[in-house]
């Protein structure tokens, strides 16, 4: 067996892969974004859940709250799929640093344009949906690139709960033919690819949307 | 002999010609100010003559010794010529007392405290004395750019070259910083000073050198160079910066 | 008394021998991480072309992949060539090589935002490079980064755990133990994550502190 050929069959693993990262991406935009909208509430009880909720996901290991939602949950009756543990997890955990990003963000956003619009008569949401968030996703672009990386990253655990991505796919190939060191050395190399295009097309994408004077550095 | 000899210099930046056929002379006591619209290459000859910058072409002699020549220790010669920059560059980590004496003790090797018995000396001559212990985001900018000098003149230089030492400052911090200049000219520390104000010019030269586009057009004191020069260049240019003010 | 309780008294001394090993795993990693990131870092700002574009190589190949990748490769591929590396040294290997990645390109990006008008007074006062790196970059360097080194080591601490997968006998491979003695999964894991958050407790505090320390006017960390 080649090295290709070790590549070829590790690639059907990173297609998992990439479902994975894409979801819980997905999973952690969704929380990150909904957690940054109610800390302009500055609500006392809704900014103590925030500081809570930051705190313990980002303390909590990623593979200790994988362990906990996959092999803990059903204890008290829950059970969910390897996939949903896998995607919850990594959502959580992400969410908590995305909110950290767009927070950052949004506090860059110049104070004089929101007075403006609500001079001009915006409400509350149509300032927020057309003034403050297309600011703020332009200027989180290094924070979400950094953590889409961090998640990509720790994909591989999902092998602990048994889905087949590229490190699951690795581990049986290298029980099988003993050749670990090739073999998880193709998985270094899928791993760095799938990252240089994951940046690639974020960076593309940032060019697309970029404002001039709208620096994300 | 002169302290600072300056024959046929050239500098290019990539194939672009910035100073061409430069000859200088600079003896010690000597206070000389080179002046010029701004791009015709001030900042780049004095990098050139401190070797910040490599020159392309040309000679330099220094206290007799020709230091473009390879071999030559260039940390002696910078460390023998004072630099005093448009905007401080003071280290920000470190407060004005320090900014002086680490040049002292880790290039000159002197003691801590004779260091700092040094850094005292030459910061009370500037009326800095009570701000020694301070970092630079605490001072003024006039404060900012006196300790700088010190820290050039601490060094016990043989020559101290400032590029636009008060165009970073209003003009009342300008005036504090011409003061300390003028005092200096009138000690008969050897300078060589580039600035855009003819003012501070007039003050601390024994004369102006009028550099354009690369090549010194003129060398001569200020009442001549300022008011009606023959060559139009000239003339237009110090009508434009005198008529400012 | 309850009986998950009950256990955890009775596993204490391997539980804390696991705490200690997590524990010294996170201080080495933490300690040879900054050296190699201040390592790489030098080499970064190299006048060689060629160091720096391996420098760089060196820093993108560590952020872009898995810590765990280079750790299975060195414990289950290594051996393939004669070469068996205790759990131990793999990890302090593979996470020393990871976290100096992520420490040279925090301490790249501060030295970015330096003034670097005071490197060129630094050059003309007669301070070599090596000089001015020691004497001017290094300590508003350091300064400017510690937010990002100690999350550095926060994190550190949290990806001890992926040491376990390499049957690195850390605090989490205790708990694991424990739980598949009791079936306690949920209690253990979730007793597991809250021990991991008093940890990172500490160092945040002792991070706040030092940022205090440290801190100068017009240096902002
Ligand atoms: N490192 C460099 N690389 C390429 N070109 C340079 C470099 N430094 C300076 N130049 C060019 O050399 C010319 C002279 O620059 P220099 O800074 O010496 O001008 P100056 O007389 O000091 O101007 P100013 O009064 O604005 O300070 C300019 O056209 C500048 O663009
Ligand atoms: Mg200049």
């Amino acid at each position: 067996m080649t090295f290709g050929n070790i590549l070829i069959i590790l690639a059907e693993g990173a297609g998992y892969t990439v479902l994975v990262t894409l979801a819980s991406i997905s999973a952690g935009l969704a929380v990150g974004l909904s957690l940054a909208v109610l800390s302009t509430l500055r609500w006392k009880a809704v900014s103590l859940f925030l500081a809570v909720y930051t705190y313990v996901f980002r303390s909590i290991p990623v593979l200790v709250l994988l362990f906990i939602l996959f092999f803990g949950l059903p204890g008290i009756g829950i059970r969910i799929s390897p996939f949903v543990s896998m995607v919850a997890t990594l959502g959580l955990v992400s969410g908590a640093y995305l909110a950290e990003v767009f927070r950052g963000a949004m506090a860059a956003v110049d104070g004089d344009e929101i007075l403006a619009a609500e001079a001009a008569g915006l409400n509350r949401w149509e300032i927020f949906f057309y003034i403050i968030m297309p600011q703020m996703f332009r200027m989180s672009v290094p924070g979400m690139i950094n953590e889409f990386t961090s998640v990509l990253k720790y994909t591989p655990f999902a092998y602990t709960v048994g889905i087949p991505e590229i490190m699951k796919e690795a581990m049986s190939l290298a029980a099988l033919t003993l050749r670990g060191l090739e073999i998880y050395l193709a998985v270094g190399i899928l791993y760095f690819l799938i990252y240089k295009l994951f940046v690639m097309f974020f960076m593309t994408l940032e060019k697309r949307f970029r404002v001039p004077g709208l620096a994300s550095k | 002999m002169a302290l600072i000899e300056v024959k046929d210099l050239a500098k290019a930046f990539d194939g672009k010609t910035v100073l061409k056929g430069i000859n200088l002379e600079l003896s010690e006591g000597q206070s000389k100010v080179v002046m010029g619209t701004s791009g015709c290459g001030k900042s780049t000859l004095l990098r050139c003559l401190n070797l910040l910058l490599p020159p392309t072409s040309g000679r330099i002699i220094f206290k007799g010794e020709d230091i473009t020549r390879p071999g030559v220790d260039i940390r002696k010669v910078r460390a023998d010529i004072g630099f005093v920059f448009q905007h401080f560059a003071l280290y920000r980590h470190l407060t004005v007392e320090e900014n002086v004496t680490l040049g002292l003790r880790k290039l000159k090797k002197m003691k801590a405290t004779e260091a700092v018995q040094k850094a005292s000396h030459e910061l009370e001559r500037v009326g800095m004395i009570e701000h020694r212990g301070k970092y630079p985001a605490q001072l003024s900018g006039g404060q900012k750019q006196r300790a700088a000098i010190v820290r050039a003149l601490a060094m016990d230089p043989a020559v101290l070259f400032l590029d636009e030492p008060t165009s970073a400052l209003d003009p009342e911090m300008s005036r504090e910083v011409v003061t300390v200049i003028n005092k200096l000219f009138l000690e008969n520390v050897t300078m060589l000073c580039v600035t855009h104000d003819p003012f501070l010019a007039k003050y601390i030269s024994d004369s102006i050198i009028f550099l354009d586009e690369g090549v010194v057009v003129a060398e001569d004191i200020a009442e001549r160079l300022f008011y009606n020069h023959a060559d139009p260049r000239i003339k237009h240019f110090f009508m434009s910066v005198i008529d400012h003010r | 008394m309850d009986a998950f309780i009950q256990d955890l008294i009775a596993y204490w001394p391997q539980i804390l021998a696991g705490l200690k090993n997590t524990v010294v795993l996170m201080v080495i990693m933490s300690v040879t991480g900054l050296m190699g990131g201040v390592g790489v870092f030098y080499l970064t700002l190299s006048s060689h072309k060629a160091v720096r574009r391996w420098m760089d190589g060196f820093i993108s190949f560590f952020i872009g992949t898995p810590l765990i990748v280079h750790l299975f490769l060195m414990y289950y591929g290594l051996p393939e060539l004669g070469i068996r590396l205790s759990a131990f040294t793999v990890a302090v290997i593979g996470f020393t090589l990871n976290v100096s990645a992520y420490n040279a390109r925090y301490l790249a990006t501060a030295y970015n935002g330096l003034d670097k008008t005071e490197l060129e007074a630094a050059r003309s006062q007669g301070f070599t490079r090596r000089e001015t790196f020691r004497l001017i970059i290094m300590p508003q360097v350091m300064r400017m980064s510690v937010p990002s080194l100690t999350n550095q080591a926060i994190q550190n601490l949290k990806d001890t755990s992926v040491a376990f997968l390499i049957q690195y006998h850390d605090f989490f491979a205790q708990m694991q133990e424990v739980a598949s003695t009791n079936f306690q999964f949920f209690k253990a894991y979730v007793t597991a994550g809250a021990v991991y958050l008093a940890l990172i407790s500490i160092i945040v505090l002792a991070a706040r502190r030092l940022e205090k320390r440290i801190a100068l006017p017009g240096l902002a960390t």
